[in-house]
């Protein structure tokens, strides 16, 4: 009977793990983004350390605003001095970019990178994985001492995004994601990022706990010396002023 | 005695012989004006030349085909679609067409193992661009390579800011039209000599590599550019294809003498979707690098202007002391019977003799100068190789020029002597035969 047991529990750790269906890759999705989604306000206060080859390292500061009810999205720069007032404003499907030094207002895309940096709007923005992805199940893989799901998602059809495919490893204990691997058309791997460090707040408006990455490490695959950190450093779910995300608040800013 | 009289000459002639080193003086003073306005008009020439050439042949036709295409109202992309009918058009309806081609336009970053830049990228197919080979200068490689869906052409001053030589592979991250993040991995597969402006950031890649890198179908190119036989035809061309597209149901944009990435913001503001066309000539393409030929002329104009006064000076000065010289011998020609006019006459052939002879020496001396100078290869400063398109200095006056140094000079100078002929022949013989000094 022990025999049995033993031989059991061998065959067992020598099977390949069990695929995930569709449906469940879909309600992990969909809880992914649902964790990271606060349905109020939420400002954030953000460090981006950029290190390009043959380049001095630069430090940013940047406030992130969001009203994810409305689908709002607001960067301000505020450090360094010569970086103070820039700033991204999503106003319905465009981004626009702001530079107080000639004072004109710049219409961007997904593939803009925010600041220089190796950022992208959707790196600041909601997660909306579950409804811009079509998911399909790769494997089981330990990445460290974390035990991860891996998945791969394309885009479906008719959503703008900045990479059609990316590749996520999922922690199986906290549904949190630890890596993601964004690769271009041509299925040429662009950028990985690592997701060393989660934080939670509870959040009035939703009832419910917010998830945020508390750091996120960022390396382009194309451009191999290039990286970014980005550090969140406060995160705040008060209530912001009604009429801030605009033109006119962003450039009040830098007068 | 008319200006037509051989004796006039004469007198006039040996005037200058007489007063040989007052007369080599200023015709010395004339030569050498006359040689930096041929000089000045070369480089005019040479840069406006090189400048057609070099961008006709790499960044703009004679005339172009192109346009946006917006998919919302806010995005566009600078693409022409339906490109083979348009071209059906272009062959049809151009009189004195030379040849047409179709040339993709990017933007990407362009990235080594060692560095990246941003640069422009022109989708050719090299096979059927006659011009091509003519304008650009090999350094390596060969431009066989950019039949490959992955050749790529850089110039010298990209190979060295990438570290890369004929062989090594490269990649261009670029976004499609659509916003999606793309990648294709080239090969150098020819490196060439640098073309001013050009050599900075823009290179050449073969089409369908192109193609491949934005997305595009089979229909869509960047541009069409259209090569006349006659360039001074080239406005009505833009008019007649303007017409044509327009008669085929083509919509077009209204007229903008700018280059297409200058078009950008205005085009994003409008409201419109769909395909425009945009027909513009090289002298719109080029219109960034235009304001230095303008420079260049008023600057030269200025130059002519300042050194014909101060030579007019000169000339009227050396004439009002002829004049005081050679009073006694007014005094006697007008004693035996010479007329007022005639004395006008023999002053001013004096003047224009010297101009004559003065600017004839000059244009010599011009052309001269302007052959050493081109076939010394001089390389021109940085700043002047970005907008002229050319690493070196080219000074080609034309046989237009020559003429026209010859007659404004010397035209100006007998003009300036019309004032001391007048005072010379306002003497009256008694006082004027009695004049000592």
């Amino acid at each position: 009977m022990t025999r049995l047991l033993v031989l059991s529990v061998l065959v067992g750790a020598a099977l390949p793990a069990r695929a995930m269906d569709k449906p469940e890759m879909v309600k992990l999705l969909a809880e992914i983004d649902d964790r990271q989604r606060n349905g109020g306000d939420y400002k954030a206060l953000v460090y981006l350390e950029q290190k390009e080859k043959d380049k001095a390292d630069v430090v940013r500061e940047v406030l992130v605003y969001r009203r994810d009810a409305d689908d709002k999205l607001m960067l301000l720069f505020s450090k360094p001095k010569s970086e103070e007032g820039k700033g991204v404003l999503r106003l319905d499907k465009n981004l626009w970019t702001y530079d107080p030094g000639t004072g004109k207002w710049d219409r961007t895309t997904e593939r803009e990178r925010i600041g220089g940096t190796n950022t992208r709007r959707a790196d600041f923005d909601e997660s909306r994985l579950a409804e811009e992805f079509e998911p399909s199940f790769v494997g089981e893989e330990k990445l460290g001492k974390f035990e991860t799901v891996v998945m791969e998602l394309k885009v479906k059809e008719g959503f703008d995004v900045a990479y059609p495919v990316l590749k996520l490893w999922v922690d199986k204990s906290n549904h949190n994601i630890l890596k993601r691997q964004e690769f271009a058309l041509s299925g040429k791997l662009a950028r990985t990022s690592y997701y060393p460090k989660w934080q939670k707040l509870f959040s009035e408006s939703k009832k419910a706990e917010l998830w945020f990455p508390g750091e996120i490490r960022i390396f382009d695959e194309i451009e191999k010396s290039n990286s970014t950190l980005v550090l969140f450093k406060t995160v705040d779910l008060t209530a912001l002023d009604q009429n801030m995300f605009t033109k006119a608040w962003l450039e009040s800013k830098s007068r | 005695m008319t200006i037509f009289d051989p004796i006039l000459w004469l007198i006039a002639f040996r005037s200058l012989v007489q007063h040989r080193v007052r007369s080599l003086l200023l015709g010395a003073a004339i030569m050498v004006v006359t040689a930096l306005l041929v000089c000045l008009a070369g480089i005019y020439v040479g840069t406006k030349t090189t400048l057609l050439v070099s961008a006709t042949t790499l960044m703009s036709g004679h005339v172009n085909v192109a346009g946006f295409y917006k998919s919302t109202a806010s995005s566009s992309a600078p693409v022409v679609t339906q490109y083979k009918k348009l071209r059906e058009i272009v062959q049809r309806d151009v009189k004195g067409l030379d040849y047409v081609v179709q040339r993709g336009r990017g933007w990407a970053k362009l990235i080594s193992d060692t560095g990246s830049m941003q640069v422009g990228i022109a989708g050719i197919d090299v096979a059927n661009e006659p011009g091509f080979l003519k304008v650009v200068n090999l350094k390596s490689g060969t431009l066989e390579g950019l039949k490959r869906a992955d050749g790529l052409l850089i110039f010298e001053e990209q190979a060295k800011k990438l570290d890369v030589k004929v062989g090594d592979k490269l990649t261009f991250a670029a976004p499609t039209f659509k916003g999606t993040n793309n990648t294709i991995d080239v090969t150098v597969v020819a490196i060439a000599a640098n073309i001013g402006m050009l050599s900075s950031w823009n290179t050449f890649m073969n089409d369908d590599g192109l193609r491949q890198l934005y997305q595009l179908n089979e229909e869509t190119t960047g541009a069409l550019q259209v090569y006349v036989k006659d360039v001074a035809t080239v406005r009505q061309v833009q008019e007649q294809l303007r017409k044509s597209f327009a008669a085929e149901g083509f919509e077009l944009m209204d007229n903008d003498p700018r280059p297409f990435w200058a078009k950008f913001d205005g085009v994003n503001r409008e409201s419109w979707t769909g395909q425009k066309l945009d027909v513009t000539n090289w002298e719109d393409e080029t219109s960034f690098v235009q304001w230095f030929v303008t420079i260049l002329t008023v600057a030269a104009t200025t130059v002519i202007f300042v050194l014909t006064i101060i030579i007019g000076v000169g000339i009227m000065n050396v004439m009002w002391i002829s004049i005081r010289e050679r009073t006694r011998e007014i005094g006697t020609l007008r004693a035996v019977g010479m007329q007022r006019r005639s004395v006008i006459a023999m002053f001013l052939t004096e003047g224009f003799l010297l101009g004559l002879l003065g600017t004839s020496a000059g244009v010599l001396l011009g052309v001269l100068i302007s052959t050493l100078l081109t076939g010394a290869h001089v390389v021109l400063p940085k700043g002047a190789q970005l907008v002229l398109m050319s690493e070196q200095l080219v000074v080609t006056p034309t046989a237009g020029w020559l003429v026209f140094a010859v007659l404004f000079i010397t035209g100006t100078i007998t003009l300036i002597s019309l004032i001391p002929s007048f005072l010379a022949a306002r003497l009256k013989p008694v006082s004027a035969m009695s004049h000592v000094g």
